[in-house]
């Protein structure tokens, strides 16, 4: 009797049971689409601010002179090496900059000493990692007078009128020679310093200093230690290797119609560089004899096979 | 039924059987050995005639900057040797040297940062690259209906570091 009335009793259960009237509050809300989202082909690298793709390669520096105007400039080839490049730091003549030492093509100097003017600028490579620096180049672009120099320390001539101070003897012969295109650095009114001597090791006797210099182990190589004076060439009496590895080199002394000739058989360590220093000396008449250090900056490198 | 427990004469059958397949495995063991050498010979010659041109430097831009940067026939150079050296290996190959080195994908990347199209790498010092499909003569493969003449893909890169 328990168990059919049980069974009823399920029965009746399951027959009027009804779907219970529970309701999702937001069944009625539409869900808004969502855009589909393209993935981004390339993560997205933030570039450094004013950065550019470089078309006009740096080549070498150029003094020319041209009278008594001398002018310092930069060559560039148009090139695109696939780099990238900003600038650093645009700096006036005899202005220092933060970036000085950091060229690797330097900075040179003007007649009495100060730094020339120009452009720093910072070659990246954009890599997967982003945009790398490489190097700083130094973009010279000055120009001074020469003459002026001597102008300006010559004794002034006995006349009625007052003799013009440096300066303004400077500045009253700057249009005569110049137009205004270029800044022309003015020797200062107080006495020049003594006539300095630049000295280079070139690679060849008559190309361009360098201050450093890649060169392949085994292979001979001349360097020219050269000097100049006012930015002209003066004649080199000796020359002697006072500092670096010489390699296999047959002498580390000689005259200045002798070069330099070595050869490499070893890889510096990495990261490091044969630094050499060459003590010219020059004899000239308005100097006396005088020495100064070259000092050139040699990478022995080697063919490598590539994984 | 004696004669179902005799096993004499079976190693012959044995060997009959089994001596040809054991000489086609030896044939293509032998042609395997012979293509791995003729492979070495061949990728010597690609790097040899790339660290060959990477040594071929512009003199007038080392003068004139001081780095070094590849002499602007640098990839005639790469390929004219590559070509003399697969001709100490001409027996090996199918075709004439020069035909494989004029067929080879020779560049040079004289500057540096450069991109390889081919092979997407990025090259950091002036860089000498070969990539050469070279038919070598696999006879015995051949023999066995397989390919008589197997293509080896090489590729040398060379850069001064």
């Amino acid at each position: 009797m328990k168990r059919r009335s049980a069974a009823a009793t399920l029965a009746l259960l399951v027959l009027m049971s009804s779907p219970a009237f529970a309701w999702v509050p937001f069944r009625e809300d539409v869900e808004p689409p969502v855009p589909a989202r393209e993935p981004d082909p390339a993560p997205f690298v933030a570039p450094p601010p004013g950065i550019y793709y470089v078309t006009d390669t740096y080549v070498a520096d150029v003094v020319t002179s041209s009278g008594p105007l001398t002018t310092y400039s930069t060559t560039t080839v148009h090139e695109s090496t696939g780099s990238y490049a900003r600038v650093l730091d645009t700096v006036g003549t005899g202005a220092s900059s933060a970036f000085d030492g950091s060229a690797f093509n330097g900075r040179r100097t003007l007649g009495d000493g100060r730094s020339v003017a120009g452009t720093y600028y910072e070659n990246y490579a954009l890599t997967d990692g982003g945009f790398v620096p490489i190097s700083v180049v130094f973009f010279q672009d000055d120009a001074e007078l020469a003459r002026l120099l001597a102008v300006a320390t010559r004794p002034p001539a006995v006349t009625a009128s007052p003799p013009p101070t440096p300066s303004q003897a400077a500045r009253s012969a700057a249009p005569a020679c110049c137009s205004a295109s270029r800044p022309v650095s003015m020797p200062a009114s107080t006495p020049p310093p003594a006539r300095p001597i630049r000295p280079g090791v070139s690679l060849l006797p008559v190309s361009a200093p360098l201050s450093s210099v890649e060169v392949l182990r085994g292979r001979t190589v001349t360097l020219w230690p050269r000097a100049f004076v006012d930015d002209r060439e003066v004649p080199v009496l000796t020359w002697a290797l006072v500092a670096g590895d010489a390699g296999e080199a047959r002498a580390v002394s000689g005259p200045g119609g002798a070069a330099f000739r070595t050869s490499w058989p070893r890889l510096a360590p990495p990261g490091a560089a044969y630094d050499l220093v060459f003590r010219i000396e020059i004899d000239l008449p308005d100097t006396g004899r005088r020495t100064a250090d070259a000092r050139i900056s040699v990478i022995v490198r080697s063919p490598a096979l590539e994984n | 039924m004696s004669w179902t427990r005799d096993d004499r004469g079976t190693a012959l059958v044995l060997t009959l059987v089994l001596a040809p397949l054991l000489l086609v495995a030896l044939a293509g063991v032998l042609q395997l050995g012979a293509l791995r050498v003729a492979g070495a010979r061949i990728r010597a010659a690609a790097d040899l005639a790339t660290l060959v041109a990477v040594n071929d430097q512009d003199d007038a831009e080392l003068a004139r900057s001081g780095a070094l940067r590849l002499a602007a026939d640098a990839a005639d150079v790469a390929r004219e040797y590559f070509a003399r050296e697969l001709d100490l290996s001409a027996p090996l190959l199918d075709g004439t040297a020069d035909d494989i080195a004029a067929a080879a994908d020779v560049a040079a990347y004289p500057t540096a940062p450069a991109y390889d199209p081919r092979t997407g790498a990025r090259y950091d010092r002036p860089t000498v690259r070969i990539a050469a499909d070279v038919p070598v003569r696999s006879p015995i493969f051949g023999a066995l209906l397989l390919r008589p003449v197997t293509v080896l893909h090489v590729i040398a890169v060379s850069s001064p570091r």
